[in-house]
């Protein structure tokens, strides 16, 4: 397994850091894509953000009441060493199947 | 994405002119089979802001909810009408009315839990859910008052000194005043001078909660640390004593700003509206 | 990024044969690009904070910082138009378009530019430049995701084409490409990036010409890319049926390696190209041409071409039906051994 990391995403409006409200997922949780991560609090509002996968859970930063500053750490998941880029899925390595034999005879001059 | 409708979908104006405010209809993908929630934001804020960016467009809709989630005038993507009356709070009540109706929400009927509309508001958004509830009783069934207060802190806005500020910087003296244009300026989305315009038209029309009184079950939700929602228990008295079913919930450790992403006011709202 | 996702393989030794992925070897080549050529620099949507959408460039802005390893804007052009720019200024350009599809905006740069800098400027400017374009389908991606582009850049003079059929190759001919003073588009079959093979790091082989892969003496079949896998796997499956075929990885798309062609096809007398692009002025048509110049004498029949259609590359539900499949290919090498002389 291998681990991928998030960093606190850009909240737009030129917001460079926000605090952690409350966590809504913990270490060990296996999540879905798009289920509500963290609460955070920035100077203009409060928002929740949503994961931007599914995966498991293995690290969170900053408690409640801690700044984060955009573009550093804020959760890491673990995903199978085979995951997919951004785009399409990883070929399945099966076993060749055939329902064509060949026949010839082959003059060997 | 299936079963959402945005923009200026109503079809109806009330009093002749566009209100040109922005309507956001977000159906839920299983539908629980309850009427649909109206949104209604705070001052300075917008659905997107109050509502979608906080997680509860997708916490109703999961709970198999239709969201109906409306812009205020001046704010988010609807318009900023010229006149004046366009902002004052029972035009804005008879346009949400014509909003709602237009979503599909049909007054209450005995045994259809499908029929009625339940509404949420935050803030500013409070003061007109509990008025609409109070002129509405045969579309209501229940309403949730995120951040809510006994009387408007916007009535006591210091609108020439704003005016002067914005003119020429001279410095506001009123504290309250000046937060409250500090708060309003820092969103690009907002048009300031509607915004002071509906601060000029709720001062023409302050919240008097005692005036009339939503009879529908209220769920009233503020945070600990929020110093505008103080009076909030002075408004659950207000119902009680109309009879009302009234429930309050605190928000431990959550002021005016942080309280809206709550998981426990969400999940508290959804259940008291779950029924 | 504090996430390693790629260790590159599981010895450290350079002297070893290490077992690792395609990504971990394209990964590994570009790590040891950047550490010998101070003047490499790699760019492209995606690739520096992320680490490329398929992990290429992981931990690679971490180890040589963001002077070399940067993110670009969604622009094909700006991205082949500032690698213009660089190699001019003396740097090797290692940019990257991130689909094979998302190169279309930049042909205007590849071809007018980068592609004739060098005759151009009558050898004065030459144009080092590596680029990476994730090529060919098999991975259920939507439009512009699955393209197969080597006969578009093949055919235009001053470029080099090259494609990786395995970890290995991957490794070698990525370092070797990075270290020329042309221009060269390096195709990574995308659908192989996951499989692992052993990668002998000291014994590279030669990263010229072609490559016989599998020996035979029946029929060779022709392929590059992602296809010499499959081939591969129908030469085994021909074995049962005591068709002995040598699977021939022609690897240089341009130039192609004409004496190899020759060399096979000489000893085995039937041929089959194989590739994922579509039949019409593919360059399966390039190869039956080269293959007829050298074995017209003694071909016991017409070189057979097995293809994807002549159509827009589908959807990922119809993928199955577009690339040629085991049973296609033997289909098209029974129609060569069929084949009577009238």
């Amino acid at each position: 397994m291998a681990e991928l990391s998030f960093p606190l995403p850009d909240l737009g409006e030129g917001l460079i850091e926000a605090t952690v409200l409350e966590w809504l997922v913990a270490p060990g949780d296996q999540v879905e894509r798009n289920q509500p991560l963290v609460e955070v609090e920035t100077t203009k509002s409060a928002v929740e953000l949503p994961s931007p996968q599914a995966g498991k859970v293995v690290r969170i930063h900053g408690g409640p009441g801690e700044k984060i500053n955009v573009g550093e750490p804020l959760i890491v998941f673990e995903v199978p060493d085979d995951t997919a880029g951004i785009v399409g899925t990883v070929p399945k390595e099966e076993a060749p199947k055939r329902r064509v034999r060949l026949s010839a005879v082959l003059d060997e001059d | 994405m299936s079963g959402r409708h945005t923009g200026e979908q109503h079809q109806h104006t009330v009093e002749g002119t566009d209100p040109q405010l922005y309507v956001n209809v977000v159906d839920p993908q299983d539908d629980a089979g309850l009427r649909p929630v109206l949104l209604l934001h705070g001052f300075s804020t917008s659905s997107k802001l109050n509502w979608e960016d906080t997680g509860w467009i997708t916490a109703l809709t999961q709970a198999g909810r239709r969201v109906i989630a409306v812009d205020l005038p001046g704010h988010g993507r609807s318009g900023a009408p010229e006149d004046r009356d366009s902002y004052s709070p029972s035009r804005i009540r008879a346009d949400l009315l014509q909003i709602a109706f237009d979503a599909g929400a049909r007054p209450l009927r005995d045994g259809d839990p499908a029929s009625g509309l339940d509404v949420i508001g935050y803030s500013l958004g409070s003061r007109l859910a509990w008025e609409f509830g109070a002129t509405q009783h045969e579309l209501v069934h229940r309403l949730v008052l995120g951040g809510p207060n006994v009387a408007d802190p916007l009535a006591a806005f210091d609108l020439p000194a704003a005016q002067r500020y914005l003119a020429d910087g001279t410095p506001i003296a009123d504290d309250s005043t000046a937060g409250l244009l500090k708060m309003a300026q820092l969103l690009p989305s907002n048009n300031i001078f509607a915004l002071l315009s509906l601060i000029e038209a709720i001062k023409d029309e302050p919240f008097d909660p005692a005036e009339a009184v939503p009879p529908m079950p209220m769920l009233l939700v503020a945070g600990e640390k929020d110093e505008r929602a103080a009076s909030m228990p002075e408004l659950a008295a207000l119902g009680s004593k109309a009879g009302a079913l009234v429930e309050q919930l605190v928000l431990p450790g959550r002021n005016h700003t942080n309280a809206v992403t709550s998981r426990a006011f969400k999940q508290g709202a959804i259940e008291f509206l779950g029924v | 990024m504090s996430s390693p996702t790629l260790e590159s393989g599981t010895a450290t030794t350079a002297a070893a044969t290490v077992t690792m992925s395609m990504q971990q070897a394209l990964n590994r080549a570009l790590d040891e690009v950047l550490a010998e050529n101070p003047k490499a620099v790699i760019f492209g949507e995606d690739c520096g904070r992320l680490g490329g959408v398929f992990r290429i460039t992981d931990g690679l802005q971490a180890r040589h910082g963001a002077q070399r390893v940067f993110d670009t804007p969604l622009a094909e052009s700006g991205i082949l138009g500032m690698s213009v720019g660089l190699a001019m200024a003396g740097f090797h350009p290692i940019p990257e378009v991130q689909f094979d599809g998302f190169a279309y905006p930049a042909i205007n740069q590849i071809v007018c530019q980068i592609a004739r800098m060098n005759y151009r400027s009558r050898g004065t400017l030459p144009m080092p430049i590596t680029l990476r374009v994730p090529s060919f389908g098999g991975i259920r991606a939507p439009e512009h995701h699955g393209e197969s582009l080597e006969a578009l850049f093949a055919h235009v003079p001053g470029l080099k084409v090259v494609s990786p059929s395995n970890p290995h190759e991957a490794y070698h001919l990525l370092k070797h490409a990075a270290t020329r003073p042309d221009p060269v588009i390096f195709m990574e079959p995308k659908s192989r990036y996951w499989q692992k093979g052993e990668v002998d790091i000291a014994n590279p082989g030669s990263p010229e010409g072609a490559k016989v892969m599998r020996e035979g003496r029946h029929l060779t079949l022709v392929a590059w890319g992602a296809m010499v896998a499959r081939c591969l796997q129908v030469a085994e499956l021909a074995a049962e049926d005591g068709i002995e075929i040598e699977v021939l990885d022609l690897r240089w798309l341009k130039p192609i390696d004409a004496a190899a062609l020759a060399a096979s096809v000489g000893k085995t007398r039937r041929a089959v190209v194989v590739h994922e692009a579509p039949l019409t002025s593919g360059l399966g048509a390039e190869v039956a041409q080269l293959i007829t110049q050298a074995c017209f004498d003694t071909l016991k029949a017409p070189v057979e071409r097995v293809t994807g259609f002549d159509v827009p590359y589908p959807s990922g539900d119809l993928e199955d039906e577009y690339i040629p499949n085991i049973d296609r290919i033997l289909f098209g090498i029974q129609r060569v051994l069929e084949y009577k002389r009238g």
